[in-house]
Formats: structure tokens, sequence, C-alpha cells
């Protein structure tokens, strides 16, 4: 992992089984399937649901930093914990509360490289327990979250000036035929298609099939060669609801070491259904 | 709704939160697996596009019986969990019957209070599916009855 731009913030599972109780750690699960959890975990990991836990049931937004709060101090989590996520799915979900946690100031968050699949697969132990740990006295520090989340109207005017966007959905549901295709209501959008100039990177071109990270190689191979990023770019990521794009804003942010990349989270049930905005379809 | 998809239902609407996961974890590790003569067969065709999670569906008509068949990986233990309360409740049951089961099945079973909205709507889309399967299966019989 030593070649990636911030190689501390992705972490083996060598290193979870060896730090695990370790109090200053706390591991994480967030996965999409909201029975894995049960089924079996990391011993010790506490779970954060995605959308249960994090956003808010009422606003289409995240919780407020009370309920943040909360959260991390009913999970033994304290401002300088350690907080290690993993998960299904090549660890979309994790790259999602690792990006929601951001938001709200956390520092030290990192990735268990591989997520849950590679944990299982490497028959490493799996507990059916739920631990419970001393409660903590969180406090939100506040970051500027304005670095890491970008809104519609901004993103208009991202597009406008040329910047750089990455659509990290399927190549179907960028072109826009999937909509069109009877028996497909999937997205919840009355347009289908992609924010116009939106480069198609699927995010799973990122992920090996072991559900690791490719190398810094493959990545900028695919980010730069193939699609034509530098670091120096403004870069906006988004899919459907913001949850893909958290892992492509990982990669670009961590582990190529771009320092101004955003995830629009209203993403394309949103743009898709916004009046009065352009879109774009078929293969750019 | 035939008896069996009733049952099944009523016991996960009358469960508390805790006993509801377990229930569905159960019902995924049932999933029946798919027979030898199927698994050749599994295509775009008989993919649920619907669902993020790869979810093959399968129809049998025997008369006016239609039995049921179904692939889903044991990753996606919630869908697993789902269309095997599918297969179980609704195997054997005629046309009629699976047209008419409802389309808030999973607010029923009160699945929706641990999944939210966004989880669960993959999760009708299985059920639009299977009824759209069904009609089809249906519009097939009578043309082929006409044609006799």
């Amino acid at each position: 992992m030593a070649d990636y731009a911030h190689p501390e913030v992705l972490v083996s599972a060598d290193w979870v089984e060896q730090q695990r109780d370790n109090p200053k750690v706390r591991i994480v699960e967030s996965d999409e399937d909201v029975l894995l959890y049960d089924m079996g975990h990391v011993p010790g990991a506490v779970k954060i649901d995605w959308q249960g836990d994090l956003q808010d049931q009422l606003i289409r937004d995240y919780i407020d930093a009370e309920k943040f709060a909360d959260i991390c101090s009913r999970s033994g989590i304290a401002n300088d914990t350690t907080v290690v996520f993993y998960g299904d799915k090549s660890n979309w979900w994790a790259c999602y509360a690792f990006w929601a946690f951001k938001l709200f100031g956390h520092d030290d968050c990192r990735i268990m490289n591989g997520g849950r699949k590679l944990w299982i697969d490497q028959k490493r132990p799996l507990s059916k327990d739920t631990p419970s740990y001393p409660r903590t006295n969180y406090t939100v520090k506040g970051s500027d979250p304005s670095k890491i989340r970008i809104f519609r109207d901004e993103v208009l005017a991202h597009l406008k000036a040329g910047k750089k966007l990455i659509d990290v959905r399927s190549p179907g549901e960028y072109t826009g035929e999937l909509l069109h295709m009877p028996d497909y209501p999937q997205e919840g959008s009355l347009r289908a298609g992609h924010i116009p100039g939106a480069k198609s990177v699927p995010w799973s071109r990122a992920v090996n099939e072991d559900g690791t990270f490719k190398s810094v190689d493959e990545l900028k191979g695919i980010f730069e060669q193939e699609t034509g990023l530098n670091s120096s770019d403004e870069v906006v990521a988004y899919c459907r609801i913001g949850e893909r794009s958290s892992l492509t804003w990982f990669v670009l942010t961590y582990l190529l070491g771009y320092p101004r990349v955003r995830n629009y989270d209203g993403s394309w049930t949103e743009w898709g259904n916004l009046v009065g905005v352009p879109i774009a379809r078929g293969s750019e | 709704m035939p008896p069996a998809l009733d049952e099944l239902v009523e016991e996960l609407r009358e469960a508390d939160r805790q006993e509801r996961i377990e229930l569905l974890i159960d019902l995924a590790n049932d999933l029946p697996p798919l027979p030898d003569r199927l698994s050749q067969y599994k295509d775009e065709a008989h993919r649920v596009p619907e669902c993020q999670s790869p979810v093959f569906l399968f129809l049998e008509r025997q008369g006016p019986h239609i039995h049921l068949f179904a692939d889903v990986p044991p990753e996606a233990p919630t869908v697993r969990g789902f269309v095997c309360l599918l297969v179980r409740g609704l195997d054997g049951a005629t046309v009629e019957d699976v047209l008419s089961v409802p389309n808030d099945l999973i607010q029923r079973t009160g699945m929706a209070e641990i999944l939210g909205m966004q989880r669960t709507s993959g999760l009708s889309g299985v059920l639009q599916r299977l009824k759209a399967m069904v009609a089809r299966t249906e519009a097939a019989s009578t043309e082929q009855s006409q044609q006799k």
C-alpha cells in the first residue's frame, strides 16, 4: 500500500486483527445489506448503518451534529479514536460512512482493504456477539464540509466553468438507455442520462476481484491516461445517491492524492429531476 | 393472498426489530438452490434489473399453477430472504394469486422499517418483475390455446 498518496488511511485485515483489542481503535461495519452484520462480523466491530444511522429520515440530508455525537458516543468512539470502516460490495458503504465521518470532522478514519469479502475469503474469525463499549463523550469539532461535498447550484457552476466531472454509475445509466427500456423503473428520475461533460468511470473499475483497491499505477492508468484527470483538477464525482461516488472520492483523494475532489451526493436522483438543468445522453 | 404467503407475512409483521432480522436471516438461509436444469439459463433475460444484486428468477407452469425458482448470492441476504418469502409463499399458486399479491407487500411485513426507503424500492422491483413474468406466461398460454 506504500505507493498510495496517503497509505495510512488504508489498513490490511492483518492490521485489524492485531489492533482489534486496542481501545484507541474502533472497527465499524457499514453495509449495503442490513442483515450481514448480524450474520457474523469482525469480532469487536460495531455496526453503523449508512441509511438508518447516518441519514436524516425526514430531511434529505445527513443527521445533525448532536445525533452524530450520540452515534459515536454509544459506539465507544471518542474524538481521538482511530475508526476503521469495512463493509460489503467492495467497501462502497464503508467509504460512504468514512466520507460522512469526514463531513463532521472526525480526524482518524481508515478503510480496511478488501472489506468484508476478503475477511471472509481468508477465513478470518467472525462473531455474532454485539459488543458494547463504555460510552464516550464525543464532541463534534466541525469541519468545512464544502471541501468534500457539493450541492446542485455549485455543480451547475462547476459544469459551466468546464471543470471535471466523473460519473461512476454503470455505462447503461450513463448513456441514458436504462430508463428507456420497459420495466426499468429503478432510477426514480424523470430523465435518463448524465451531467454534460461528465466522463464515465464506473466505480468498480477502481477495485480488484477480491475487493481490494487497484495499485497506484493501475489507478493512474484509468483516471489519468484514459480519463485525462490530473491532481491539480477540481473534480466532482456523482452516482445515483452519492454512495458509489464516495468510493471514487476516496480513491482520488487518498490513494491518488488529489486535493480538490468533492462528492455530489444529490447525484442523479436529484439532477435527473431538476427543472431547468441540462443533461446529456449517449457516450460523449 | 395464498395462505402460505399470508402466514410468513404475518410472522414477520408481528416480530420486533431484532426478531425480524433473525427471521429474514433464516429465510435467506432457506432459499432452495436453483435446480440444475435451470442454472444454465442464468442470463440477462432472467435477471431482475431493478435490483443492485444479481437476482435471477424462473417460472415454470403446471397447468394453472406457478412454480418459482430463484438464485440470489449469499452476500445479499436481504434480497435472498425476500425472494425466499416469495418462493415459499407463492409456490404452487395460480396466476391470479400472484397477480393479486398486494404491491405494498414489503410494507406489510414491517421489513421497510429495517430497510429504509432506498433498499425497499429494490425489493419492490423483484415483486413487480415477478408479476410481469407471470402475466407474460399467461399471455403466452392464452395465445397458444387460441392457436390450437
